[in-house]
């Protein structure tokens, strides 16, 4: 297994490289502190009042050169270091208040994104019943990975598709035309379209597995035979923040039941606008911008092995200048994986995933409206202690393209036929470190 | 004549049956109490910021226990007596007890007490295992075979902890609510006692055992190392 040089688009490819090394000392450092620590358990100051504790990862892979793991145009998720630091604040037997604070950087190149990923207060009515409030950026409601995509919670590495692939769906820019929306097929990591903002952005994910949401959501029974969730928060399922302007808002649910031990199954909705206000306002068209969707979830674990599988199908609907015309965009994505405790230390596990899309009236009849998308992962992971994980995976991506499905020539053109960039194995490993 | 013979001997008998009662020592009890001035608090949970909702069925308590135990001991201990079975039990979230002594060769009990599931897991070098996942009512057994110290957890609760000091002779005792502790029957000699709380503090004394038996009463006060 080799690591190719930093990518193409990394112009100081030697500063890239010394960032590179500079990311592996610190991460090292830090896998060195926290294992000294990771025997600890949280840090409990204030009379028990305030918990901390923290969480630093680092994921190292092959050059993605058909960006199937990239959350965005800057970071891909298998070359990426992450430390998070996280406190509850107890006030009371009723309100605690929650907070995450996350930096993310590329292993590639130095630049450094520091955010608060959680700041929410939790308020519990009744003290001695499972009804829980929550206000403020608060985790998703819908669906489950995005939940536990956190830290060791991921037996493996790489995202399911639904969560992370980035389609050539906007929130803040839009075809003109059925040709403009599919000459950017396979190109999510960076697409450009005619109508909003001009400039070359990453697309939107199916569902954005990486950000919480700004909002309010109500909990009742965490431990009864059923749970049910719901939320009012903004933006949509792909789009759950109010950059781009959007000013639109969310509702979402799950309804969970257990109807045997080990076993739970679960059922999630969710409506938003991921369009921003401003071409919503303009758009020819009414009923525009929003994202509906429903999902499935399912989980069934005993003795050493778990099987999880987790199903979205979403229809997001956007306007067309010519003609002036509403098109709905719809993606199905559906994963199963499983892990497999081999002994107390070491697991393997494997997901298949596969992202699917409709189809639109294009210039040469029904066409898929994004080049439909498999993923295999197989992988591992070993504990070298308690609070000290070692990830390794390998992952294969295929895109369904042939050189004459794809629309616009050019350089992108070239790229988007090339088996090169369609068809992907994928090496990488992570260690994740928590206290 | 022969019938004096008989009571001569049956006298000399019992004389020396006395004289070898007399030379064996009797054993003694060492007891005490461990005194722990800043005790740790109960481990609570990572904060739960991927979560909807806060957990209703932890009940955090703060360790208390102590272990003494002879760090050497007779050679015959090591020899004497059949391990027997102990329990651990999961239950709100909690290992109970939290800390267990028991001799090498016992079978120790893990019974789920929750309604949901636990993966009771130890990557302690003494014995490590892993027990899956199992449902409230069912139980899973280990044999503890060497000994030393084995840290156990929970793999989807990761602050449930707990311990299993296994020692291979029966000089041992947990303290109680008080921090009082008990070793019975240990015969003379001079031996190294030491007091253990929670692998953050311990305490080493010589402790010398009379011939003649009784009690020998040794104190601990244990800090953070």
């Amino acid at each position: 297994m080799t690591f190719r040089t930093p990518s193409p688009r990394n112009t100081a490819a030697r500063a890239g490289a010394v960032h590179a090394r500079r990311t592996f000392a610190l991460a090292a450092a830090l896998a060195l502190c926290g294992a000294r620590m990771s025997a600890q358990a949280p840090v409990t100051v204030a009379d028990g009042h305030l918990t901390l504790s923290g969480q630093a990862s680092i994921s190292v892979g092959s050059n993605d050169e058909g960006y199937f793991n990239y959350s965005s145009y800057q970071y891909s998720l298998l070359r990426l270091l992450r430390l998070d630091g996280t406190a509850d604040l107890r006030v009371n037997d009723h309100l605690s208040v929650l907070g995450d604070l996350q930096a993310l950087a590329s292993v590639d190149h130095g630049n450094w994104l520091l955010r608060p990923y959680a700041l929410f207060a939790r308020i519990r009515p009744w003290a001695d019943r499972p009804v829980d409030i929550q206000a403020g950026l608060v985790p998703p409601v819908f669906g489950v990975f995005s939940r536990r995509a956190y830290g060791a919670n991921d037996p493996l590495v790489g995202y399911p598709l639904a969560y992370q692939y980035l389609t050539s769906l906007r929130g803040n820019a839009l075809p003109a035309t059925v040709s403009d929306l599919l000459a950017m097929r396979g190109r999510g990591w960076l697409t450009r379209y005619p109508i909003g903002d001009t400039r070359p952005q990453a697309g939107l994910p199916v569902v954005d597995g990486l950000r919480y949401q700004s909002g309010v959501e109500l909990h009742v029974g965490s431990l009864q035979p059923f749970e049910a969730a719901a939320s009012w928060t903004s933006g949509a399922l792909s789009a759950p923040s109010r950059e781009g302007g959007n000013a639109g808002q969310q509702f979402s649910g799950r309804f969970a039941l257990r109807p045997a031990p080990g076993l739970i199954l679960g059922v999630s909705g969710s409506r938003g606008t991921f369009l921003s206000s401003s071409l919503r306002d303009s758009a020819a068209v009414s009923d525009v911008g929003d994202q509906r969707a429903i999902g499935f979830d399912a989980e069934y674990s005993r003795g050493h092995y778990l099987v999880r599988s987790e199903g979205v199908y979403s229809n997001s609907r956007i306007p067309l200048a010519v003609p002036a015309t509403r098109l709905a965009l719809a993606a199905f994505g559906i994963d199963v994986e499983g892990r497999y405790r081999i002994t107390p230390r070491l697991y393997a596990a494997a997901r298949v995933d596969r992202l699917q899309f409709n189809d639109v009236a294009g210039p040469d009849g029904p066409t898929s409206w994004e080049y439909p998308v498999t993923r295999l992962q197989v992988g591992g992971g070993y504990l070298v202690a308690r609070h000290t994980l070692v990830k390794v995976e390998w992952q294969r991506n295929q895109r369904d393209v042939t050189a004459s499905d794809v629309y616009g020539g050019g350089a992108y053109g070239s790229q988007a036929a090339s088996a090169s960039y369609n068809k992907a194995n994928l090496f990488s490993a992570q260690l994740v470190v928590w206290f | 004549m022969l019938r004096l013979a008989c009571v001569f001997a049956l006298c000399a008998a019992l004389s020396l049956a006395e004289a070898a009662g007399a030379r064996a020592p009797a054993a003694a009890t060492i007891r005490g109490r461990v005194n722990i001035p800043n005790p740790l608090s109960a481990a609570l949970p990572r904060p739960g910021i991927a979560d909807l909702g806060r957990d209703t069925n932890y009940q955090p308590a703060a360790p208390r226990r102590a272990v003494v135990y002879l760090e050497t001991a007779p050679q015959p201990a090591f020899e004497e007596g059949v391990a027997g079975r102990a329990t651990m039990k999961q239950e709100h979230e909690t290992f109970v007890p939290h800390v267990l002594a028991i001799r090498a060769g016992t079978v120790v009990d893990f019974p789920n007490g929750d309604p949901f599931f636990h993966n009771v897991f130890s990557l302690s070098k003494p014995q490590p295992f892993d027990l899956g996942r199992y449902a409230k009512g069912r139980s899973k057994s280990v044999q503890f075979d060497e000994p030393g110290i084995v840290r156990v957890f929970c793999e989807i609760h990761s602050h449930m902890s707990a311990f299993i000091l296994v020692f291979s002779h029966r000089f041992f005792a947990v303290t109680d609510d008080d921090g009082r502790y008990r070793i019975e029957r240990v015969p003379a000699g001079t031996y190294t006692l030491t007091a253990w709380y929670e692998a953050v503090a311990q305490q080493s004394r010589p402790v010398t055992v009379p011939e003649q038996g009784g009690a020998v009463d040794v104190d601990f006060t244990l800090r953070d190392r």
